[in-house]
């Protein structure tokens, strides 16, 4: 033993000997500073925030987020609060700024196809950025603004301070000019034709206030809608008002005072909710149903002539289409049940019920996010035209209720003002060319990936002419395009051509991967911010308290471009000299401004001790009331001013996908006895998920193992098409399709009807390669592990007119996956190719 | 104090400061990226000396020599890029590919003296989010020792550097049970684990050659601590 113990003693004496030792900058530990003694217990006390799940009070533990619980005033809150601390503490955060280590040693020279599944290298922040501004240089100078795009936006995270896209592009538009876009991926159909036809965007406005709604409708249709689902997240601080309303609307349909008839596909989660009436329709074939609705109000003399003629336009050069005059076909409930499956005596049943009493219609954004998405949302309009209600409380279309507190009544309040996203008044970017070489400037926003394959080509949209310009190099800041873009394989393709990518982002999202220079942002509870919650309604402003420090070497995204402007020698200029505090203290005080005399506000001080300030109760409001008034004085904002049934604008545009009156037209891939069925049968749905906003909270394990089904996104199915192919809930099932292939969990449901299934998109993206493994995710065709519906789907415009996002125009079959099972890649940062 | 007794406590400290070096070496190789200055250090002759030193036992000697072979290459910009993608793709993301350095997302929060490393470590479908319970308890730690993890060094109290820096600090100030009590349930109940996974998926092998040091130092060190015949599995 003693032997031993010399031996040892003689080891550790010789490593002694050799006087080795690491500079003393090397440790990881240093001695402990007074104010790190005192942080540890100061402020655990409950501070306020508020995010796009709600708005919550947290406390924290030794400098960590304990307890997560629902803001006062939010008497519906989602249980995507057991979420939220998974957003912070997720091992998916991008901890340092990381840089492609092909494209550091190579730069724009560097192989892009092993872009998705390559090798970083962390940077510093001053390093990050000198690179990235490089890029730029590089960019700008070889190819101009038409070679960079920069204008992509996503849900971002909430806050009036700190927009992720604001500061990036107010930063890059210091450096230089860039391609921008035009609409966006919820409404992009939708929001593109209802400004001819009704004189406003109406999907992101305020509509008839709910107590109006229901103290007059007799029938609510809910068509293609879903807000139960939906209105657990909000554009700002959410605080879930509509559920209170939506409360008192399943009361009102026990009793029998208010007939709710749900019109869709599949069995929803409001019509489960509110116990309500529900009419199936064969997929994508909404426009039929409603012109046989109309066909059967006009043949019997039911619609409101009078309304009609008042307050609409063009109504006389759309009846000789819907009565076949004009085309041979007329639009009669018999045409509509072989293309609808919805029985005749339904159709006419409908109608009936439609001007019996007062309707309210409001409609769900899914149903304009297909192939020709423009045609249900004008055919819809022209329906509450000819039913003559709109304008009167109860009555009319509304295209919003469903999201963000539309139809709660509004406060009334000013609400703060933002981040600057563009240039102050005489500021100049550093590259100040604005020749984009005959290219277009800016692009429908669904359009990029065409623009990247194809530029120079000439396409069509909304009455003027595009040319795709030749992108070399894009920017995602809190956006993730590998979500809910559509088809993964095009994209790939594409992300070949590009010269440089960007990304600011949180968590390492597939966008992320297929990233050179990839840059950590923060949480919202890591940053000060200010947002009003009450979304449309306005009802308060809320304090956005700082809860911990920015994670790992994360910041704000202020803080980011600042360093990023200091490069560029703009940093007073992109910060006006001010500080986070500063900026939030003016946003707050110019609030108070725009609100003095009509409401309330302490001092800022008080304020953010307060951690809010209600606005108070909002007034009762009727949409399009004014105009029903008076539409001479009050008049739409149409050429004409009244409702335009006809469009001689979209007539002159003479394009063949949206002509000048609604349409039914026969889609690219329909199922049900349309075409491509025979191939693929199933229809997809890929709506907004139940358990995230879009790909938000996705990266929450332990929230996402409430609902994944061997790990995947699960996908719902009819039992009768599952049992035909030996799938029982549980399984993991193959998706499919000419452009690609997911696995997914199986959950079989009478809710789904046969030839339909659902996948939630916001589904994480994880390509493996063939045999499961690892290599050759990034490989066009290859399977993603995890179950991101855009896999499958088709991207096309909705027509020449929106040219939006078509994911809902998409063809599928399925079986049950008999391979070895790879594990699930989604939730990871970058992976090494083999060796 | 006799002469007998002092000569004792002499080569007691000793023998705890050379530990210590030991510890925080290992640490600065889990810490951070290889440096051109640490490559400058233990090229030199001051630092082959030190890792010949640890070579003479028997049980380190393989891992010394892979990591000397592999220090002699790193004489260029982009090798040096190349085996710091290494220590990305394994330390500073979270993957399949990857190892968690956190030895929370490898143990449960409350590992007790006789807890033994099958019953501690967490199965893989618990694994929970960073900055959690052992975070925590680590902190603890270091607070009462009146030390922090330094502001330059962003990352959980239970990253693995940091346990193993505050090793090389018990060395020097406790006693050798409360050092075994650290060691035990803060390292050993998860390292076999970790050096497993490195050597999964580190195809570089620098990674590998420094995990199975750090777990045959730890054999190699606890072996003589008093009270402890099962120093490891």
């Amino acid at each position: 033993m003693k032997e031993i113990v010399m031996k040892r003693r003689n080891f550790l004496k010789g490593i002694l000997a050799t006087s080795f030792t690491l500079a003393s900058t090397a440790s990881v530990l240093t001695p402990l500073t007074a104010l790190a003694k005192v942080g540890a217990t100061k402020r655990d006390d409950w501070l306020t925030t508020g995010s796009h799940f709600g708005a919550f009070k947290i406390k924290r533990k030794n400098g960590v987020i304990d307890q997560v619980k629902p803001f006062d005033l939010d008497k519906y809150p989602t249980d995507m609060i057991n979420g939220v601390k998974g957003l912070v503490y997720n091992p998916s955060r991008i901890r340092y700024p990381m840089v492609r280590l092909d494209f550091l040693l190579k730069g724009h020279k560097s192989d892009t196809s092993q872009r998705g599944d390559f090798r970083f290298v962390r940077m510093t922040w001053d390093q990050a950025l000198t690179l990235f501004k490089q890029s730029l240089d590089e960019v700008q100078t070889n190819y101009g603004p038409s070679g960079l795009h920069a204008g992509q936006t996503g849900w971002r995270a909430t806050g009036q301070l700190h927009s992720s896209t604001s500061h990036m592009q107010r930063a890059v538009a210091m450096h230089g000019n860039f391609v921008k876009k035009i609409g966006d991926y919820s409404t992009g159909a939708g929001q593109t034709i209802l400004p001819y036809v009704l004189g406003s965007t109406e999907v992101y406005a305020q509509g008839t206030s709910w107590p109006l709604i229901l103290d007059n409708a007799k029938t609510i249709i809910l068509w293609a809608n879903d807000p139960y689902k939906n209105l657990q997240v909000g554009w700002n601080a959410e605080t879930h008002e509509s559920y209170e309303y939506l409360a008192q609307l399943k009361e009102k349909v026990k009793l029998g005072k208010i007939r709710v008839i749900s019109i869709d596909p599949v069995a929803s989660k409001t019509q489960d909710y509110l116990g309500c009436e529900k009419i199936y329709v064969n997929p994508q074939t909404d426009v039929a149903l409603m012109l046989a609705i109309a066909y059967e109000l006009y043949s019997n003399n039911l619609h409101d002539q009078k309304f009609i003629d008042g307050y609409s336009l063009g109504f006389d050069r759309f009846v000789p289409y819907l009565t076949g005059e004009s085309d041979g076909i007329a639009k009669t409930p018999e045409w509509a049940e072989k293309i609808t499956s919805v029985p005749v005596d339904v159709i006419k049943d409908l109608a009936k019920t439609m001007v019996a009493d007062r309707t309210q219609f409001l409609m769900g954004w899914c149903i304009q996010r297909q192939q020709h998405g423009e045609q249900p949302y004008w055919m819809a309009a022209v329906l509450a035209t000819m039913v003559g209600q709109i304008g009167l409380p109860g009555g009319g279309i509304s295209y919003g209720h469903h999201y963000s507190s539309i139809g709660v009544p509004s406060s009334g309040a000013a609400a703060p003002g933002a981040f600057p996203r563009n240039l102050d008044e005489g500021q100049k970017p550093i590259f100040d060319s604005k020749d984009f070489k005959g290219a277009s400037s800016t692009i429908p926003v669904a359009r990029w990936i065409d623009a990247i394959l194809e530029p120079g080509k000439v396409i069509d949209a909304n009455g003027a002419k595009v040319t795709y310009p030749d992108i070399k190099m894009m920017i995602f800041s809190g956006n993730n395009p590998w979500n809910h873009h559509q088809d993964r394989n095009r994209m790939k393709e594409a992300f070949h051509k590009l010269e440089c990518v960007v990304s600011i982002d949180i968590n390492w999202t597939a966008t992320c991967r297929f990233s050179d220079i990839v840059l950590p942002a923060c949480t919202t509870m890591e940053r000060n911010d200010i947002d009003i919650y009450g979304s449309y309604a306005n009802r308060g402003l809320l304090a956005m308290q700082k809860m911990v420090e920015p994670l790992f070497d994360s910041l704000s995204d202020y803080e980011i471009f600042t360093r990023f402007a200091r490069i560029l020698g703009k940093e007073k200029e992109y910060t006006r000299g001010m500080t986070e505090l500063d900026w939030l203290k003016k946003l707050y005080s110019e609030c108070k401004t725009a609100n003095d005399g009509k409401f309330v506000m302490p001092e800022f001080e008080q304020f953010w001790q307060d951690g809010y300030v209600h606005f108070g109760e909002g007034k009762p409001w009727t949409r399009h009331a004014d105009f029903r008034d008076d539409p001479e004085i009050n008049p739409l904002g149409t050429p004409s001013g009244l409702i335009e049934i006809f469009s001689r604008k979209i007539e002159r545009y003479q394009y063949d996908d949206c002509k000048g009156h609604p349409t039914w037209m026969e889609k690219s891939e329909r199922s049900h006895g349309g075409p491509g069925s025979d191939k693929h049968p199933i229809w997809m749905q890929s709506c907004h998920p139940d358990k995230r906003l879009h790909s938000q909270m996705c990266e929450s394990k332990e929230y996402r193992q409430t609902y994944t089904v061997q790990d995947r996104e699960p996908v719902y199915l009819n039992p009768e098409d599952a049992k035909k192919r030996g799938i029982k809930s549980g399984d993991v099932v193959r998706v499919f399709n000419d452009r690609g292939q997911l696995l997914a969990g199986a959950v079989v449901s009478k809710n789904f009807p046969k030839g339909v299934i659902r996948i939630h998109e916001g589904a994480w993206y994880g390509p493996v390669g063939d045999d499961g493994s690892i290599t050759g995710g990034a490989k066009v065709g290859a399977l993603c592990s995890y179950g991101d519906p855009n896999t499958l789907t088709q991207d096309i415009g909705s027509s020449k007119l929106a040219q939006a996002c078509s994911a809902y125009t998409c063809l599928v079959d399925y079986e049950k996956f008999r391979g070895k099972l790879p594990q699930v890649t989604s939730f990871q940062g970058p992976l090494e190719i083999g060796a | 104090m006799s002469q007998v007794n002092q000569e004792i406590t002499q080569e007691i400290s000793e023998e705890r400061e050379a530990r210590a070096v030991v510890y925080n070496f290992l640490s600065s190789l889990f810490a951070k990226e290889v440096t051109s200055d640490l490559v400058v250090q233990l090229t030199s002759a001051q630092g082959q000396s030190f890792l010949n030193s640890l070579a003479l036992e028997p049980s380190l000697t393989g891992s010394i020599d892979g990591i000397k072979a592999k220090f002699a290459t790193l004489n260029n910009e982009e090798s040096l890029l190349e085996l710091a993608a290494d220590f990305c793709g394994l330390f500073l993301v979270d993957g399949r590919t990857s190892v968690s350095p956190y030895a929370g997302q490898y143990v449960n929060a409350k590992p007790s003296e006789n807890q033994s490393e099958e019953s501690g470590s967490r199965k893989k479908k618990d694994r929970v989010e960073i900055f959690g319970e052992l975070h925590q308890k680590v902190t603890e730690f270091l607070t009462d020792s009146k030390l922090q993890v330094h502001s330059d060094f962003p990352e959980p109290g239970d990253h693995i550097a940091v346990i193993l820096a505050y090793i090389a600090h018990l060395c020097v100030t406790a006693e050798t049970k409360e050092q075994l009590n650290f060691i035990k349930c803060y390292l050993m109940t998860w390292l076999s684990d970790f050096t497993q996974k490195v050597n999964e998926h580190d195809h570089g092998l620098f990674y590998c050659y420094v995990a199975d040091l750090t777990l045959a130092w730890l054999k190699v060190d606890t072996e003589f601590f008093p009270n402890n015949s099962r120093a490891t599995n």
